[in-house]
């Protein structure tokens, strides 16, 4: 038997890989950035996460991806969709959490997830990426600064200002208007997160305002987005400590559960070699008997000896003597 | 390691043979209609409501604007329409049934009527309308709808005569309103009742003749019984698994709402015979049934066959919908064949849209809980937001009621460039994996 299984989170920015071991416990995960389709990035991120496990891919006994390109992996053994597995990588992380706000490459996604850990609603940005990872990375773009320091900027904020657009496209142009008209970066950019909020707090209306809250996917280690979209909620966020690999845990969970029963009546190799040790012992034909037919007691023989002084002692003394 | 695209596996929608029936229908109508202008007839247009009888029975030939453009858009042959109408200035964000109808209008005037020596395709359905008349304007819910009648008045050059039927929305909101109950309900009824009876003065006057109403008792009284039938065969849909669709009940608008009438009960009792055949053989509507969903939404009319095939794959039968089994003549009762005119008003009324909330929603889940569904899939339509209005609060309420998940996907009646297929396909699935887990944790 294989003794773990991988989680492949396929997705438009980004791929991430989860391998895990047969208790659940990570053993290695990797984020590798990516083109659209090419599949050099989760080439890349599959490869990395099996080298830091010291594994090949043949040693994983279930495969599962998720993200856009769930369906194009030929590892894959089975493909869910992203609310199903971000869901499901989210609670393990935040074991109790009612609501998962992932904010991903080109989508963002509120799940409310019920008591027992399972999807009851969701809903996704549908119309264009505002409000997601690209329209952070555009946006950075236009203020020319680097995508890490853009939520440490955006936090210095002091003005209150106003991104209205539902376009990624045109809120790039209103962020270049705005400077154009001599505002501080800082405070466009504060606006620019304001806008995330905004939009994730309109998810959140549509599923229902439940915690406790977790933040998963990119956006999540984008301080400002934290803050804002917590300040809009009116409840703490809890982050995980890798919150991009949400979406590849749950697969790897998933993959993990399935395994788990396609074994549940299948013994390890090491498990199969201590049988074969105690029957030896044992001098066992079949695992689990204890002994061989010379070596066990007489029912008989093992019964107590009769009460000193007893009748069925004085009895017993009697036969003996005739 | 290869990339590559895992084709979908190949199931497919097990359709009524019945509605190939409905296919001939249309087509013959539509040919009527083309060659209407040549037989000498007089044209009406109209959008929305099915007022289609009284023109019948006045052997006025009727054009209804929305079917058009489903038509149009079942055949793909949509597009060159809206372009047409977006080059003489109506915009995306306009109901895209509008914008394909208008542009037919405006093809007819450059090809028809405006006589510029253009040399009209006969394989180019949008100059083919004939042009109207007169046209009667009878719309419930929709904004556009009396725009959509003003805007194809101007492109005729404003001298085609206008008859306006006003069809109040249904507020609900005094202690006594309910679904067809309550001092509103009535009042409205008798307002909307008096407009008809102008309308048909209306008609009498672009005819010259007096209105046969006897015609009309008649046609009303098939098209009570084709109802009757019609809501027979949906109600059978409760067996598992479900004999026919929605996507079955989607071809069947046409036939009920707005074809000749004299088609109408046959086609109906051919439904009706299918429906019970398959029942009592235990034949359902997708080949493995396996999940039964509620369609909130209005059609996708460039998607109809395709979404039906969609759902099969997925082992799910779109079983019921807001939009096949809350409108189309849907409350038979009302009629009295020998005095229509009020049932006609009222089943105008009740155009699913045209009610308050509370009693849109409660309608809904009454249908949800009638045909056992596990999921809701709602497809908002990008330009008809009428329709897509209370979304969010019935998908709520679904969950809050019933207990079940729903997904949500845009679309458009008959423009095709805002649907997306993987955000339908991501969110479908989602909401089957969230079914099916539930399914699960109530087994182990």
């Amino acid at each position: 038997m294989k003794r773990h299984v991988m989680g492949i989170d396929f997705g438009s920015t980004t791929a991430k890989c989860v391998i895990l071991d047969m208790k659940g416990n990570i053993v290695a995960d990797s984020v590798a950035h990516m083109g659209a389709v090419s599949g050099e990035g989760v080439k890349a991120a599959i490869r990395d996460t099996l080298d830091k496990a010291g594994l090949e891919q043949a040693d994983m006994g279930r495969t599962v991806s998720t993200g856009y390109g769930r369906r194009m992996l030929d590892e894959a053994d089975k493909n869910y969709t992203e609310i199903t597995c971000h869901a499901r990588g989210a609670v393990a992380m935040v074991p109790g959490a009612r609501l998962v706000i992932d904010i991903g490459g080109q989508d963002s996604k509120v799940i409310s997830v019920d008591s027992n850990g399972l999807v009851a609603q969701f809903a996704m940005n549908d119309r264009c990426a505002a409000g997601t990872g690209k329209f952070l990375e555009v946006l950075a773009r236009a203020v020319e600064i680097d995508l890490e320091s853009l939520g440490d900027t955006a936090l210095e904020a002091k003005e209150k200002l106003k991104i209205s657009s539902m376009c990624a496209t045109f809120a790039e142009t209103e962020v270049i208007s705005l400077l154009a008209e001599g505002y501080a970066k800082t405070d466009v950019l504060g606006a620019v997160h304001a806008a995330i909020a905004a939009r994730t707090l309109g998810l959140v209306g549509r599923v229902g305002k439940n915690g406790p809250v977790v933040m998963t996917g990119g956006v999540a280690k984008n301080p400002a987005a934290v803050k804002y979209i917590q300040d809009a909620l009116g409840m703490p966020l809890h982050l995980p400590h890798k919150p991009q690999i949400a979406g590849a845990l749950g697969a790897a969970l998933l993959g993990l559960d399935d395994y788990r029963k396609q074994t549940a009546y299948v013994i390890s190799e090491e498990e199969d070699m201590a049988h074969e040790d105690q029957m030896a012992q044992d001098k066992a034909c079949i695992p689990g008997c204890r002994g061989t037919p010379e070596l066990v007691v007489d029912p008989a023989e093992a019964k107590p000896a009769p009460r000193k002084g007893g009748l069925k002692s004085i009895l017993s003394t009697l036969q003996d003597n005739l | 390691m290869n990339i590559a695209t895992n084709p979908m596996p190949g199931k497919k929608a097990n359709k009524l043979s019945a509605t190939r029936i409905a296919g001939k229908l249309v087509n013959d109508y539509w040919e009527m209609v083309w060659r209407a202008k040549e037989e000498g007839k007089l044209i009406c247009w109209y959008e929305g409501s099915a007022i289609n009888p009284f023109l019948e029975a006045a052997d006025i030939c009727w054009v209804h604007g929305e079917a058009y453009s489903a038509m149009l858009a079942a055949r793909h042959q949509e597009v060159k329409a809206q372009q047409v109408a977006e080059e003489r200035g109506y915009m995306r964000e306009l109901c895209s049934y509008a914008r394909t109808h208008l542009g037919c209008a405006v093809s007819n005037q450059r090809l028809r009527g405006d006589d510029t020596g253009a040399v009209p395709d006969d394989d180019d359905l949008t100059w083919k309308l004939p042009a109207p008349d007169m046209i009667i304007s009878a719309y419930a819910y929709c904004s556009t709808g009396q725009q959509w009648d003003e805007m194809t008045s101007r492109v005729f050059g404003k001298k085609v005569p206008i008859f306006n039927v006003s069809l109040p929305w249904i507020w609900g909101s005094k202690p006594d309103a309910g679904y067809l109950k309550g001092q509103e309900w009535e009042e409205t009824s008798d307002y909307v009742t008096r407009q008809l009876n102008d309308m048909v003065k209306f008609i009498e006057e672009q005819t010259g003749k007096p209105y046969p109403w006897d015609r009309l008792y008649e046609m009303m009284a098939d098209i009570k019984r084709a109802s009757e039938l019609r809501l027979e065969a949906m109600e059978l849909c409760t067996a598992q698994p479900a004999p026919a669709s929605f996507f079955d009940w989607v071809v069947s608008i046409a036939p009920i709402n707005n074809l000749p009438v004299a088609g109408v009960k046959n086609y109906f009792e051919t439904v009706l015979d299918e429906v019970k055949a398959r029942v009592a053989a235990g034949e359902g509507c997708v080949p493995d049934e396996k999940y039964r969903l509620f369609f909130d939404g209005i059609m996708n009319w460039n998607k109809v066959g395709w979404l039906a095939n969609k759902f099969a794959n997925y082992d799910a039968a779109v079983i019921a919908g807001r939009y096949t089994h809350m409108a189309f003549w849907q409350e038979p009762g009302l009629i009295n064949p020998n005095d229509p005119v009020r049932g006609m008003a009222q089943n105008y009324l009740i155009c699913p849209n045209n009610h308050a909330s509370p009693i849109l929603i409660k309608l809904i889940m009454d249908l949800c809980r009638k045909f056992e569904v596990d999921g809701m899939v709602i497809h908002a339509s990008r330009t008809c937001r009428a329709f897509t209005n209370p979304q969010f609060m019935i998908a709520e309420t679904a969950q809050r009621e019933l207990g079940i998940p729903s997904s949500m996907f845009e679309g458009d009646v008959t423009d095709e460039s805002f649907y997306k297929d993987e955000v339908l396909n991501s969110r479908v699935e989602a909401m089957l994996e969230a079914i099916e887990s539930r399914r699960m944790s109530v087994v182990a």
